[in-house]
C-alpha cells in the first residue's frame, strides 16, 4: 500500500520538476518521455492493485474480515511527527479496496483519453501525483496524513483546471479550490477537536501533546459530551458533503467540471467525488454512529434534495458537460439515502453507487469531452444526427447515458436497486420520490440523445455545429475509443456480475451494522 | 434482387448449429433444463461479434453477400435457441420432465446481503439471483418468443438487406435484434421477479434502439424515445412494486413466493391491503409494456421503426411480456391455492383497463390508412381481450370460483398463443406489401425524384387489388385478419369465445362492476371484423388505386417461407390445440397436453359443442351474438365500403379469390360523410390524449425544470458568488501572482511544500 501511494508522487514530482533543474537539452529528451513513463508507472500501478485485490480474494478470505481489521496494513506505525503524533498507518479493506482499485484502473483511463494533450510532460506527471494523492485518501488510517493528502488532490486538480481548461479555466480553478478548501478546513476543525479528546497511547501518541491521529486507536466513547459529538460529527458532514458534493453546496462541481479538461472531469466525477462518501463512512459514521442515527432525517433531507432537486436541475441544462456533471450531484444523493436506510443491503448499495458511479461517470465525460474535442461545442441540439459522423462515440453514449439513468445489467442498477429495496424496508411510500426521479433521469438522457445521436433529416448527413466552420468531423481516436471502450466493458461485466466487489461490500456491511450501528438503533428505538 | 434460389446455400454454415442440441440429447446425460442456459447465452455471445465484426467489414462483399450483414449470425445463435427450446418443450409434453416438478437450475448469485429486520435480528444470506422455472406458461412463452424470432430474423434477411435506405447498417439492426430476443427468452426463463425485471428492461432498451433505428428521421427519434419514457414510467412503478413484494416475502424467487403467498417472511400473515398495492404497482408496469390505456400513446409510434421489428416487437413478443406478467401474479389470488382473498378489486381494475383499451384502440383503427398503424391499434385492442380475459381469472379465482377462473386464465394465454401467431404473421405479410409497393415505386419513378418524396408505401389508399399480385401475402393475411377477427374455427376463434363468454359469466354470477368490461369487449369484436376486414379489402380486393400496383411482384426471397409457416399455424393451429386441451393445459399445472383418453372425434366433438352450444343459456346467446357481429355484420359492413372484384383479367388465386369475388356482390356505400365529421377526427388525432399528455409535460415539468435550473445558477450560487466576491476583494494583491504559466505554479507548488516539509520536521525535532 505504501508503494501504491508514494511511487505515483515520487516519480509524479520527479518527472515535474528534473526537467527545471537539468541542463537544456537533458531536459528537452525527458519531457520526450515523461508521457511514457507516467503511463507506464499508472499501468504497472494498476497491474500491483488489481493484483492485490485478486489475491486477496485468493489469499485473505474477505467473507471473513471483521470490522476494524484492514488487510495489507503495515505492521508497526511508522513515526513521522513524533511531537504531536503523527504516524504513517496504512490498510485497506472492503470500504477502501474498491475505491482503490478504481483509482489504480482510471488513472492510466483518463492518461489514455488525454493522450496528445498539449505541455503533456506536465500533464501526465500531474495526474500521476494526483493519483498518489487519491490513493493516500483512501488507503491512510491516521487522519493527519489522511488531511494532507485529502488537500493534496486539490493542487494537481487545479492546476489541471487553470492551465487545461476551458475558457472561463479561471474562474473555475479558484472558485473549486477556494470553495472545497473551505469545506476541508471546517473539517480539519472537527478533526482537531477529535484529536484533542484522544487519549495518550504509547507509541502512537505525540510526545509534546499526548494525542494522536491514528483513526484506528479512536472511537466515539472519547468525546464525554453529547454535544460535542453532534457538532464534530456536523463539521465532517459539512466537509465531506461539499466534497460529495450534495445541495446546496454543489455550486463549484459544474463550473469545476465543464471547464476542466477531459482527463480532469473524470478523475474529478470517478474518484474525488467518492472521497467525500468515502471520508464520511470512514471517519463520520464510523466513529459516532449515535449521531448518524439521530440525524437520519438530516441525511435524507440532503440526499433527497441532492437527488430530486439534481435531476430538474438536469432537466434545464443546454449544456452536455453540465448535465452530467449535475447528474453526478443526483446520484450522489442515493449514497446519502442509502446510508440512511442503516440496513446491510442499504449500505453495501451506497458502496457499490460509489464505485459504479466511478465507473460510469468517467464514461459520461469522456464522452461530453470527446464532443468538446471533436465538434468542438457542447450545447446540446447543435449537432445532431452524430451516429453518421461518430458511430463509435455514438455507441459509447449510448452505453454510458443508459449506463446512468439504471438500466438493469449495467453496474449502475446494482446500486440502485439495493438502495431502493432498503430504502423501502425502511421508510415505505416515500420511495416514490427516488422512483420518480428515475423518471426524470430518463427524460433528460433521452432528450440529450435524440438530440445529439438522433435527428439529422438526412441519412448521409448529419446537422453540424458552427464551431466545425463547415469541417467534417472525425470519429473519436483510438486513445478516445480503448478508454471509452474499457470503461463500456466494465459497466456491462460489474452489472452481470456485481458480486465480484458487492459481496464484500454487504459482508463489511453487514458487520459495520452489528458492530456499530446495532446498538444505537436499538437506544434511538429506530425501528430498521 | 434476381438471385433467388441460390440465395438458401447461405443456410449451410447453419447445419452445425443445428446438430448442437440433438448431440447433447443424445449424450442423454443431463436434462433439457440443464441447457436452458443456451437459449440465453447464445444471443448474448452472437450480439457482439454482430455488432463488431459489421463495424469492421462494414463495406466487404463477403460479409454482405454471404452474412448478410451479420442476419446469417443472427438466425444461427437464434437457431440455438429454438432447438433448445424444442427440445424443452418435447420434454415436458412427451419425454421425462415433470411439469409439476420445478427444479430450479440456478444460473447466477447475483448478490448477496443480509437484512436487518424490525426485531433487530439480522437475517443471513439473501440472494438475489437467477435461475429457470419452467411451467406450462413459460413453455407456451418460450415457444412462441424463440419460434417467432427465429421466423422474423428470417424475413428480415430478406426484407432488411434488400432495402437500399438500410445500406450499411443492417449489422446494427440484427444486433440489436439478437439482445431483444435475448431480453424475452430470459424474461420467460427467469425464476424470480427481479430477473423478469432486468430482462423487460433489456428489450425496453432494445426497442428503443430499434424504433429508432433510422436515426436521423425526426419522427423515429421521438418516437423511440416516447415509447422508452412511457414504458419507463411503468417500469418505474413496477419496480416499487417489487420492492413491496421484497419486503411482504423476503424473497422474488417464484419458488418462495408462489409456495405459500398468504404468509410472508417469518410466517407473518400477509396484509392484502399491502399486496394490493404491490400487485397494482406491478400492473402499472404491465399496462406501460403492453401499451394498455392510459400508458397506451407510445405503441402506434413505435411503427416507425422497420417492419420486422413492428412485427416482432410490437405484435409478436415484447408486448406480450405485460400479460405474461400478470399471468404470473394468479397464484396471489387464488385462494383454492393459499392465495389471499380481498382482492377482487384487482381483477376488476385488470379488466376495466382491459376493456377500456380494447373499445378505444377498435374505434381508433376505424380511421386510420396506414396499413401499419391499423394492425397496431389491433395489437392494443387484442392484447386488451387478454387483460380483460386475465382480470376475469383474477376475479373469479379470487372468490374461489376456480373452475371458471382457470378456464378463462387458460383462455387468454390461449389467446395469446393465437394472436402472437397471426399478428407476427400479419406484420410480416405487411411488410412483404410494403417492400413490394415500395419497390414497385422505385421501379416506376426510377431515376427521376418526382414524386418520391408524396408517395407513401404504407397507405392503403396507394393499394388496393393486390390480391393477384401478391397471393402468398394476400393469402397469409386473410388468415391472419379472420384469427384475430375470431372467424368460427379458426385461430383466434377458440380462445377469444372463452374470454368473452367468461367476463360475461362473471356479470351472471353477480358481479354488476364485470358489465361494463363485458359490453365493452363485445361491442369490440364486431369492430374488429370491421377494421380487419377494411384493411384486408382496401389492400388485396377493388380496383388498383395507384398505378404503382401494376408493377407489384412478390420476388423478395426469404420473405415468403416464414408467411407460409405461420399461415398454416393460424388456420389449423388454433383447432388442434383446442382439442388437444391447451386451454386446461395453459392454466393448470397438473393437465397436460393430450386426448384425455377419447377418442380423437368425441374430443373434436365436445370442443365443437363446447364453443357453439354451451351448456349456460345466458352464455349460448352471448356466443352467438359474438359470433354475428365478428363474422356477418363487421366484415360485410367492410367489403359494402372498401370491397369488390380485381381489374379485369386479373385473378386471384384460390384461397383468396372467394372472398374478393364476394366483397364485390354487395353494393357499394358511400361513407364520406363519415370523414368529415368531429368524431372522425378525434378519431384520427388518437382522441387527443398524445396532445393531453405533452401539453401538460410542457406545461408543467419543463418549465418547472428550466426554473430550477435558474434557480440553482442565481439563487445559490449567487449566494456563494456574493461571499466570494466581497472576500475576493482583498485577495486581488495575492491574484498578480498567477502568472498563467505552468512551470511557474509547479516551481511555487514545490517551494510551498518544501517549506511545509522542512517546518513539519523542525515541529519534530
Amino acid at each position: 500500500m505504501t508503494i501504491l501511494t508514494l511511487t505515483p508522487i515520487g516519480v509524479g514530482l520527479l518527472l515535474l520538476i528534473l526537467p527545471q533543474l537539468l541542463p537544456e537539452n537533458l531536459a528537452s529528451s525527458m519531457r520526450r518521455f515523461s508521457r511514457n513513463v507516467s503511463f507506464g508507472v499508472s499501468m504497472a500501478l494498476f497491474a500491483f492493485a488489481t493484483y492485490l485485490s485478486f489475491t486477496t480474494f485468493g489469499g485473505i478470505d474477505w467473507l471473513d474480515i471483521n470490522m476494524g481489521e484492514y488487510e495489507l496494513m503495515n505492521d508497526k506505525p511508522v513515526t513521522l511527527i513524533s511531537s504531536i503524533g503523527v504516524s504513517w498507518i496504512v490498510g485497506v479493506d472492503a470500504l477502501s479496496l474498491p475505491m482503490v482499485w478504481l483509482t489504480a484502473l482510471l488513472i492510466p483511463l483518463s492518461m489514455l483519453v488525454e493522450w496528445d494533450a498539449k505541455e503533456g510532460h506536465i500533464f501526465h506527471p500531474l495526474i500521476l501525483v494526483m493519483e498518489g494523492a487519491l490513493l493516500g485518501v483512501f488507503v491512510v488510517l491516521d487522519l493527519f496524513v489522511f488531511y494532507v493528502f485529502w488537500e493534496m488532490t486539490l493542487i494537481p486538480m487545479f492546476f489541471l483546471i487553470l492551465v487545461w481548461g476551458g475558457e472561463d479555466r479561471k474562474y473555475a480553478s479558484m472558485k473549486f479550490f477556494i470553495y472545497t478548501f473551505t469545506a476541508s478546513v471546517i473539517m480539519l476543525v472537527g478533526i482537531l477537536v477529535m484529536y484533542f479528546h484522544t487519549g495518550d497511547i504509547s507509541g502512537v501518541s505525540g510526545t509534546l501533546t499526548g494525542h494522536h491521529f491514528s483513526l484506528i486507536e479512536m472511537n466515539s466513547e472519547m468525546i464525554q459530551s453529547e454535544g460535542l459529538r453532534h457538532l464534530v460529527w456536523i463539521l465532517l458532514l459539512i466537509g465531506f458533503a461539499t466534497k460529495m458534493p450534495s445541495v446546496p453546496v454543489h455550486t463549484w462541481l459544474p463550473d469545476a467540471h465543464v471547464q476542466a479538461p477531459t482527463a480532469g472531469s473524470m478523475l474529478l466525477a470517478g474518484v474525488m467525488l467518492k472521497m467525500g462518501a468515502y471520508g464520511f463512512l470512514r471517519v463520520a459514521v464510523s466513529l459516532f454512529p449515535e449521531s448518524t442515527v439521530v440525524f437520519t432525517p438530516i441525511l435524507i433531507i440532503l440526499g433527497m434534495a441532492s437527488l430530486v432537486y439534481g435531476a430538474l436541475v438536469c432537466m434545464g441544462q443546454t449544456n452536455l458537460k453540465r448535465m452530467v456533471a449535475y447528474s453526478s450531484v443526483s446520484h450522489m444523493g442515493l449514497i446519502f439515502l442509502g446510508i440512511a436506510t442503516m440496513q446491510p443491503l442499504g449500505i453495501a448499495g451506497a458502496l457499490f453507487m460509489m464505485f459504479a458511479h466511478g465507473i460510469i461517470s468517467p464514461l459520461l465525460f469522456a464522452v461530453a469531452g470527446a464532443f468538446k474535442h471533436h465538434y468542438h461545442t457542447l450545447e446540446i441540439g447543435s449537432m445532431r444526427g452524430i451516429a453518421h459522423h461518430s458511430p463509435y462515440l455514438a455507441a459509447h453514449m449510448m452505453l454510458g447515458w443508459m449506463g446512468s439513468l439504471g438500466l438493469p445489467l449495467l453496474a449502475g442498477f446494482v446500486a440502485e436497486v439495493a438502495i431502493m429495496i432498503a430504502f423501502w424496508m425502511s421508510f415505505g411510500w416515500l420511495v416514490i420520490l427516488p422512483a420518480l426521479t428515475l423518471i426524470i433521469t430518463a427524460v433528460y438522457y433521452l432528450t440529450s440523445m435524440q438530440k445529439t445521436i438522433f435527428e439529422s433529416n438526412d441519412r448521409h448527413h448529419g446537422i453540424l455545429p458552427d464551431s466545425l466552420h463547415g469541417e467534417e468531423p472525425r470519429d473519436i481516436t483510438w486513445n478516445e475509443n480503448t478508454s471509452m471502450f474499457i470503461l463500456g466493458i466494465l459497466t456491462i461485466a460489474f452489472g452481470i456480475f456485481p458480486f465480484i466487489f458487492f459481496d464484500m461490500m454487504s459482508e463489511w456491511s453487514s458487520e459495520f451494522v452489528r458492530e456499530v450501528l446495532l446498538n444505537h438503533l436499538i437506544e434511538q428505538g429506530v425501528k430498521p | 434482387m434476381g438471385e433467388t434460389k441460390n440465395e438458401y446455400r447461405l443456410l449451410f454454415p447453419l447445419l452445425p448449429f443445428l446438430a448442437i442440441v440433438p448431440y447433447l440429447a443424445l449424450q442423454g446425460e443431463n436434462s433439457s433444463t440443464d441447457f436452458a442456459w443456451m437459449i440465453v447465452v447464445a444471443p448474448f455471445i452472437a450480439f457482439p461479434i454482430i455488432l463488431i465484426s459489421g463495424q469492421v467489414y462494414n463495406k466487404n462483399e463477403t460479409w454482405k453477400n454471404t452474412f448478410k450483414e451479420g442476419g446469417i449470425l443472427g438466425l444461427a445463435a437464434l437457431l440455438v435457441s429454438l432447438s433448445t427450446t424444442i427440445w424443452i418443450v418435447y420434454d415436458y409434453l412427451i419425454g421425462s420432465a415433470d411439469i409439476n416438478n420445478n427444479d430450479v437450475t440456478s444460473w447466477l448469485e447475483w448478490i448477496s446481503f443480509d437484512i436487518l429486520q424490525s426485531d433487530y435480528t439480522m437475517a443471513q444470506n439473501r440472494v438475489l439471483g437467477v435461475g429457470v422455472w419452467v411451467d406450462s406458461l413459460t413453455l407456451m412463452l418460450l415457444f412462441v418468443a424463440t419460434f417467432l424470432c427465429f421466423l422474423i430474423c428470417w424475413f428480415a434477411i430478406g426484407y432488411m438487406t434488400t432495402d437500399p435506405i438500410n445500406e450499411d447498417s443492417n449489422h446494427r439492426f440484427f444486433a440489436e435484434f439478437v439482445l431483444f430476443s435475448l431480453g424475452m427468452f430470459g424474461m420467460v426463463l427467469a425464476d424470480n421477479f427481479l430477473w423478469l425485471f432486468i430482462f423487460w428492461e433489456v428489450m425496453g432498451l432494445c426497442s428503443y434502439l430499434l424504433i429508432g433505428f433510422y436515426y436521423w428521421k425526426e419522427s423515429a427519434a421521438y418516437a423511440a424515445k416516447k415509447a422508452f419514457l412511457t414504458t419507463r414510467v411503468g417500469d418505474v412503478f413496477l419496480m416499487v412494486g417489487l420492492l413491496i413484494l421484497y419486503d411482504i416475502y423476503g424473497s422474488l424467487d417464484f419458488a418462495v413466493v408462489f409456495d405459500d403467498p398468504s404468509t410472508g417472511v417469518g410466517g407473518a400473515l400477509v396484509d392484502s391491503g399491502e399486496l394490493f398495492w404491490a400487485l397494482m404497482m406491478l400492473f402499472i408496469g404491465a399496462v406501460g409494456k403492453s401499451a394498455q390505456f392510459p400508458l397506451h400513446v407510445w405503441l402506434p409510434d413505435a411503427m416507425e421503426g422497420p417492419t420486422p421489428v413492428s412485427a416482432l416487437i410490437h405484435a409478436a413478443t415484447m408486448v406480450n411480456a405485460g400479460l405474461y406478467l400478470v399471468a404470473r401474479l394468479m397464484p396471489f389470488v387464488d385462494v383454492h391455492h393459499h392465495g389471499v382473498s380481498g382482492l377482487e378489486d384487482f381483477g376488476l381494475i385488470v379488466a376495466w383497463i382491459g376493456g377500456i383499451t380494447a373499445f378505444m384502440a377498435a374505434s381508433i383503427a376505424f380511421v386510420q390508412n396506414d396499413i401499419k398503424k391499423v394492425l397496431a391499434y389491433s395489437t392494443m385492442s387484442q392484447l386488451a381481450y387478454i387483460f380483460t380475459g386475465l382480470g376475469s381469472a383474477l376475479y373469479f379465482l379470487n372468490i374461489n370460483e376456480y373452475y371458471a377462473g382457470y378456464f378463462v386464465l387458460g383462455a387468454s394465454l390461449f389467446h395469446l398463443f393465437n394472436h402472437a401467431m397471426a399478428k407476427g404473421m400479419l406484420f410480416m405479410a405487411s411488410g412483404s406489401v410494403i417492400h413490394e409497393v415500395h419497390h414497385a415505386h422505385d421501379h416506376l419513378h426510377h431515376g427521376s425524384d418526382h414524386g418520391h418524396h408524396d408517395f407513401d408505401p404504407q397507405d392503403m389508399r396507394n393499394m388496393g387489388g393486390l390480391a393477384s399480385k401478391l397471393p402468398v401475402t394476400a393469402t397469409a393475411m386473410m388468415f391472419g385478419s379472420m384469427s384475430i377477427i375470431g372467424i368460427p374455427l379458426i385461430g383466434g376463434f377458440w380462445s377469444k369465445e372463452g374470454i368473452i363468454a367468461k367476463t360475461w359469466s362473471a356479470y351472471f354470477h353477480g358481479e354488476t362492476l364485470m358489465l361494463g368490461p363485458a359490453l365493452l369487449i363485445l361491442a369490440t369484436a364486431g369492430m374488429t371484423g370491421f377494421y380487419m376486414s377494411r384493411m384486408w379489402f382496401m389492400t388485396f380486393a377493388g380496383e388498383p388505386k395507384s398505378e404503382v400496383v401494376d408493377h407489384v411482384h412478390e420476388s423478395t426471397p426469404w420473405i415468403k417461407e416464414p408467411l407460409i409457416i405461420l399461415t398454416i399455424i393460424t388456420a389449423v393451429g388454433g383447432f388442434v390445440l383446442a382439442v388437444l386441451g391447451v386451454v386446461d393445459f395453459l392454466s393448470n399445472k397438473s393437465v397436460n397436453l393430450s386426448l384425455h383418453g377419447k377418442p380423437l372425434l368425441d374430443q373434436i366433438i365436445y370442443e365443437l359443442e363446447h364453443a357453439f352450444l354451451p351448456e349456460d343459456q345466458k352464455l349460448r346467446i352471448v356466443g352467438w351474438i359474438t359470433i354475428f357481429l365478428s363474422f356477418i355484420v363487421g366484415p360485410i359492413m367492410a367489403s359494402r365500403v372498401h370491397g369488390g372484384r380485381l381489374k379485369e383479367g386479373e385473378k386471384a388465386n384460390l384461397f383468396v379469390g372467394w372472398l374478393v369475388n364476394l366483397s364485390g356482390k354487395f353494393g357499394k356505400q358511400d361513407v364520406s360523410w363519415l370523414a368529415e365529421s368531429q368524431l372522425s377526427e378525434a378519431l384520427d388525432k388518437r382522441l387527443y390524449f398524445d396532445d393531453l399528455y405533452e401539453g401538460v409535460l410542457a406545461r408543467t415539468l419543463i418549465p418547472f425544470a428550466d426554473f430550477t435550473a435558474w434557480f440553482d445558477r442565481n439563487i445559490i450560487d449567487g449566494i456563494i458568488k456574493q461571499i466570494e466576491s466581497k472576500s475576493v476583494l482583498g485577495s486581488f494583491e495575492i491574484r498578480k501572482f498567477t502568472t498563467g504559466s505552468a512551470g511557474d505554479y509547479i516551481l511555487m507548488a514545490t517551494v510551498g511544500a518544501l517549506c511545509i516539509f522542512v517546518l513539519l520536521m523542525g515541529v519534530s525535532f
